[in-house]
């Protein structure tokens, strides 16, 4: 659902990060916000939250231009976890160009993660939206709880998939670019041929992923 | 989402810097600079148009600074500060400071905007999903509604379906009754005429002896016998055929037949005053004489089984199906007779008191628990074992009692037994 204007020359993407209520959304927004470059990254926007729950999204916008001059503006949103905001989730999801799962490694945790996830393919067929089409990366994240779901099991589960998964530590910083840049890729990957981003705009893949995930310490 | 005039809110959708900054945001600050001493400040877009700007009466002066202003990263705009050369170092801060100020109302102004179109995005959803709910309540509610509908049209007509199977079973039950009956008066009928033919046996031999007797006379006669020879050979005669014994016998013989014949005739006239089967339609019916005759069909079942006590006050005429009282009769006194004592004793009596007709049945049985008293009228109600009764005897006389307009209850008998009392209004004509 690319928001594409051909006579101004921007293109505007939405990435979404879903997940369980507490699984570290707004964690990897503030990671992203802490390392990546100021270069062509705008203010992580922290809308008004309760006890620091988010209860309508957070959004962190990226802003790069393609050799052509195309305005390219990226907008990362999380959506608020718990069940009773689904309203919320819903309207967050519309229109979505690329989904994180950030699921939680805490094995308690298993059955929110399968509830989420199970909200996610529903809302996602109310919006609108083809799950098997829609570029999705899923996160495990919380990966320094000692008791956290071995990874080879995490893996032996979705692996079949074909679904990427990372693993993470977002408090720690840990894994929170490699899954934003996952998903870029995936995104660049589906909007290419149709918009010709390399052919018509010269935007190389290793071109417009630096440009989003250069970090602080690499631009000094 | 569809929706005529509801505004459809997308989250995030691309703003414009018009959008987003007001005039009364932006043109303080600019007039702030220009008090800091600055000749003229404003803000121009990306091809370096205008969009907000304040200069000084005195002139513009020198462009000293130029800084972009970021909208979600991305330079949307661009702050020119200008005034005398002189006072670079100081206004060049200002326009710094100028910036921090447009870039945090931006960032607020944003904030509140996003807050907005999220909740309201939220808001009309929700609203849509109580329409939702409402309308699929409100067609349950209806589904419910017609269901109950229903229910009560089929309770209806099972009820109806009922009434006229009881009233199948109440019309069956008169038959039975009047098959017993048929028994019972065949029975009553049989035994005279039993005796009756045994009698007319006994006569015919008798006749055949006369006749022999007669006989012998004549042939004696024409022979002119000496008369002591006749009278002698005549005794001897008569001794033969015992025509003494004979002759005593007959008189009896008569009589007795006759009172049977009579008797006969009587239970004829009971039954077909009972059945009143001559009669079609209404006729004033004395109560009384029905009674009576109920007693007389019933005599097989009373005589020398029960003690009769009759307690009857001469009664008004009461219009109705001649068949009716007897029928109630008929089960009442077969109900007092079943459920009577050892020694049965039934009383009927009869009494007028101007308006009423009250007649009573009583039994000396054990008498009718009260906690059964409101069933015992009822179709099928029986404490007789299975296959012993119907249950639908009382049953027929309630019905009977209805048609004749007046009520029927029970009571305690004096002295034990069940007392059951049927009350008839009698119109004054």
């Amino acid at each position: 659902m690319i928001e594409y204007n051909e006579t101004e020359r921007r293109m505007v993407l939405k990435l979404v990060y879903y997940g369980p209520a507490l699984s570290g959304k707004t964690t990897n927004l503030l990671q992203l916000h802490e390392q990546l470059a100021r270069q062509g990254r705008g203010e992580l926007m922290v809308l008004d939250t309760t006890g620091d729950r988010t209860i309508y999204f957070d959004l962190l916008p990226f802003f790069l231009t393609a050799p052509s001059g195309l305005k390219i503006k990226v907008k990362v949103y999380t959506v608020p976890g718990q069940v009773c905001h689904d309203a919320t989730r819903k309207a967050v999801l519309q229109r979505a160009d690329g989904i994180a799962f950030i699921a939680d490694s805490n094995p308690g945790e298993a059955q929110s993660n399968f509830a989420s996830f199970d909200n996610l393919e529903r809302n996602l067929v109310l919006v609108g939206l083809d799950i098997d089409s829609t570029p999705l990366v899923i996160q495990f994240n919380k990966r320094d709880l000692p008791d956290a779901v071995p990874e080879q099991e995490l893996r032996n589960i979705w692996g079949p998939t074909g679904i990427p998964v990372v693993m993470a530590s977002a408090i720690n910083g840990a894994g929170v670019p490699e899954t934003f840049e996952t998903l870029a890729g995936l995104v660049y990957d589906r909007i290419d041929a149709r918009f010709r981003l390399l052919a018509e705009h010269g935007l190389e893949r290793e071109r417009f992923l630096r440009q989003l995930t250069t970090l602080s310490e690499e631009e000094a | 989402m569809t929706g005529g005039e509801r505004l459809d809110y997308v989250v995030g959708e691309e703003k414009n810097l018009r959008e987003l900054l007001l005039d009364s945001d932006v043109l303080p600050l600019l007039r702030g600079a220009l008090k800091a001493g600055a000749g003229c400040a404003r803000l121009l877009d990306e091809e370096g148009d205008e969009l907000w700007g304040a200069t000084a009466p005195e002139g513009r002066g020198a462009l000293l600074a130029r800084i972009p202003l970021l909208l979600e990263g991305e330079p949307v705009a661009r702050l020119e500060l200008h005034g005398e050369t002189g006072l670079k170092e100081r206004l060049q801060p200002v326009a710094a400071l100028l910036c921090v100020a447009l870039d945090t109302v931006l960032k607020n102004n944003l904030k509140r905007v996003l807050t907005t179109e999220i909740h309201t995005s939220v808001v009309n959803s929700s609203h849509e999903e109580l329409l939702r709910i409402n309308a699929e309540l409100s067609k349950s509610e209806a589904r419910y509604r017609e269901l109950a509908e229903n229910l009560e049209a089929r309770v209806k007509e099972r009820t109806a379906e009922l009434r006229r199977a009881q009233a199948r079973m109440l019309q069956q039950e008169k038959m039975a009754a009047v098959g017993q009956l048929a028994a019972g008066v065949a029975h009553e009928i049989n035994n005279p005429l039993g005796f009756i033919t045994s009698n007319l046996h006994t006569l015919q031999k008798y006749v055949a002896r006369f006749c022999v007797m007669l006989q012998f006379y004549r042939d004696h006669l024409d022979l002119d016998l000496p008369r002591q020879i006749i009278m002698a050979e005549a005794d001897q005669k008569w001794r033969e055929l015992k025509l003494t014994q004979v002759v005593a016998d007959v008189g009896d013989l008569m009589s007795q037949s006759l009172t049977g014949a009579e008797r006969v005739t009587r239970i004829v006239a009971d039954l077909k005053g009972f059945s009143h089967v001559d009669e079609a339609g209404e006729s004033p019916v004395d109560l009384n004489q029905e009674l009576e005759r109920t007693l007389g069909v019933l005599s097989h079942l009373l005589s020398g089984r029960a003690e009769l006590v009759k307690e009857l006050q001469p009664l008004p005429t009461v219009t109705c199906q001649g068949q009716l009282p007897g029928q109630i009769f008929l089960n009442l006194i077969q109900n007092a007779l079943t459920h009577a004592g050892e020694a049965p004793r039934i009383t009927l009596s009869s009494c007028f008191d101007g308006e009423r007709i009250r007649i009573s049945i009583a039994d000396n049985g054990k008498g009718i628990p009260s906690p059964l008293r409101s069933q015992i009228f009822e179709p099928f109600f029986t404490t007789l074992p299975v296959g012993s009764g119907t249950g639908m005897g009382l049953a027929v006389a309630w019905e009977g009692v209805l048609k004749l307009g007046g009520t029927i209850a029970v009571a305690d008998a004096p002295g034990g037994g069940a007392d059951f009392i049927i009350t008839i209004p009698v119109r004054k004509e």
